[in-house]
C-alpha cells in the first residue's frame, strides 16, 4: 500500500498555508485517498487498478493546491499575510516616523568616526524597536515563520538595503570608480542599514522564536 | 450556456447537497462523497479535488465546523457537522433552488414526474 501522506505531502507541494493546517490538510486528504483505495480493493479491483482508482481524484495537484490555500485563506494568501503586509506596515510606520522626527526639525547628530562623520538620527532610531517588534508581531499572529517573522520586522532596513546595493553599481558606472565612493557607500550602510537593523531586530526578537498566544479555547 | 453559468450552477448544487447531507448527521469528506454518489445515483460525484476545496470555504464561511475523530479501527477522520449559521443556510437555498426548478420545468418541461 502506498504511503499517502507522503505522496499527498510530495504532490501538494508547497500548498501557501500555516504549517499547522498543512499537516492537517495532508492529514484529511491522505485518509480519503487511503479510503478510496480500500473501498476499490474491498470491490474486487487489483492493488493496482485500486492504487490508480484513487490517483484518479485528483487531475491536477497544483490547481488543488491554489484551491485549498484560497478556500482557507481567502484573497490573501498565507505569504501575503505574514510576510508581505506585516513587512509594509513596520515599513510605512518606520518611514513616518522618520518623515515626522524630520518635519519636528530634529537635529541629527554628528558622530565622528576615525575622521569620517556620520549622522544619527537618535530620536528615529528610538522608535525603531517598536516598529519592528510591530511586524514580528503581526507576522507571528499570522503564523508566519521565525524567517518570515524576522523579515517583516527587519523590512525598512532590508529595503534600505536593496535601495543602496541598486545605487552603488548605478553610482561607480555613473560617476567611476572612486575610493571615497566605496568609503561613503559603506558608512551609508552602517547608518542606514546596520544601526536600524540593530534597533528593530531588539523589538523583533522577543516575537521572532515564540510561538504566538493561544486566544482559542481548545473545545 | 457560459462556462461560468454552468460552474455557478454546479457549485450551487454542490453547496446544497452537502449542507442537506449533514443537516442529517456529522460525516467525514469520503463518507460525503460516497454518499451524494450513491444518493444520486451518480449524477452528483465528487473527487477530492472538487470537494475538499469547498468543504474549507464552506467551513471557513462558518456554514460547517470539523472535528476530529479516530474510528473503531484507530483511523482518524475528520468529521464535518452543520452549524447553525449552515442550518440556516439551508431552507433559502432550497427555496432558491426549488423556484429554479418550477422555472426550468415550465419554461423546458424537464420535470421528472
Amino acid at each position: 500500500m502506498p504511503d499517502w501522506k507522503m505522496l499527498v505531502r510530495r504532490r501538494l507541494g508547497h500548498v501557501d498555508l500555516p504549517s499547522g493546517s498543512a499537516k492537517a490538510v495532508v492529514s484529511e486528504l491522505a485518509a480519503h485517498l487511503e479510503e478510496t483505495y480500500q473501498h476499490a480493493l474491498a470491490n474486487g479491483l487489483t492493488n493496482r487498478a485500486a492504487i490508480r482508482l484513487a490517483l484518479q481524484e485528483v487531475d491536477d495537484w497544483r490547481v488543488l493546491a491554489v484551491n485549498i490555500s484560497r478556500a482557507k485563506e481567502g484573497l490573501m494568501n498565507h505569504r501575503t499575510k505574514s510576510l508581505w503586509l506585516p513587512a509594509l506596515i513596520t515599513l510605512s510606520a518606520a518611514s513616518v516616523s522618520l518623515a515626522v522626527t524630520q518635519f519636528l526639525r530634529t537635529q541629527p547628530r554628528l558622530v565622528w568616526i576615525g575622521g569620517w562623520g556620520m549622522t544619527f538620527y537618535w530620536q528615529w532610531l528610538a522608535t525603531l524597536p517598536l516598529f519592528g517588534a510591530l511586524g514580528a508581531r503581526l507576522s507571528q499572529r499570522a503564523e508566519g515563520t521565525t524567517r518570515a517573522r524576522l523579515a517583516a520586522g527587519l523590512a525598512p532596513s532590508l529595503t534600505m538595503l536593496i535601495v543602496m546595493s541598486l545605487i552603488l553599481p548605478w553610482g561607480l558606472a555613473i560617476d567611476g570608480f572612486h575610493f571615497f565612493r566605496l568609503v561613503g557607500f559603506g558608512l551609508g550602510l552602517v547608518n542606514w542599514v546596520a544601526i536600524p537593523a540593530a534597533a528593530l531586530l531588539i523589538g523583533a526578537l522577543p516575537f521572532a522564536f515564540r510561538s504566538g498566544w493561544n486566544l482559542r479555547v481548545n473545545a | 450556456m457560459s462556462k461560468r453559468i454552468r460552474s455557478n450552477i454546479a457549485r450551487g448544487s454542490a453547496e446544497i447537497a452537502i449542507l442537506a447531507l449533514l443537516a442529517e448527521q456529522p460525516l467525514y469528506g469520503f463518507e460525503i462523497a460516497k454518499q451524494i454518489g450513491e444518493r444520486t445515483g451518480g449524477a452528483l460525484k465528487f473527487t477530492l479535488a472538487s470537494l475538499y476545496p469547498l468543504l474549507y470555504e464552506m467551513e471557513k464561511r462558518g456554514w460547517v465546523e470539523a472535528y476530529w475523530q479516530a474510528n473503531a479501527a484507530g483511523r482518524d477522520r475528520r468529521y464535518y457537522r452543520l452549524t447553525l449559521i449552515g442550518r440556516r443556510q439551508l431552507a433559502p437555498l432550497r427555496a432558491e433552488w426549488r423556484s429554479f426548478f418550477h422555472a426550468l420545468d415550465a419554461l423546458a418541461g424537464v420535470s421528472h414526474a
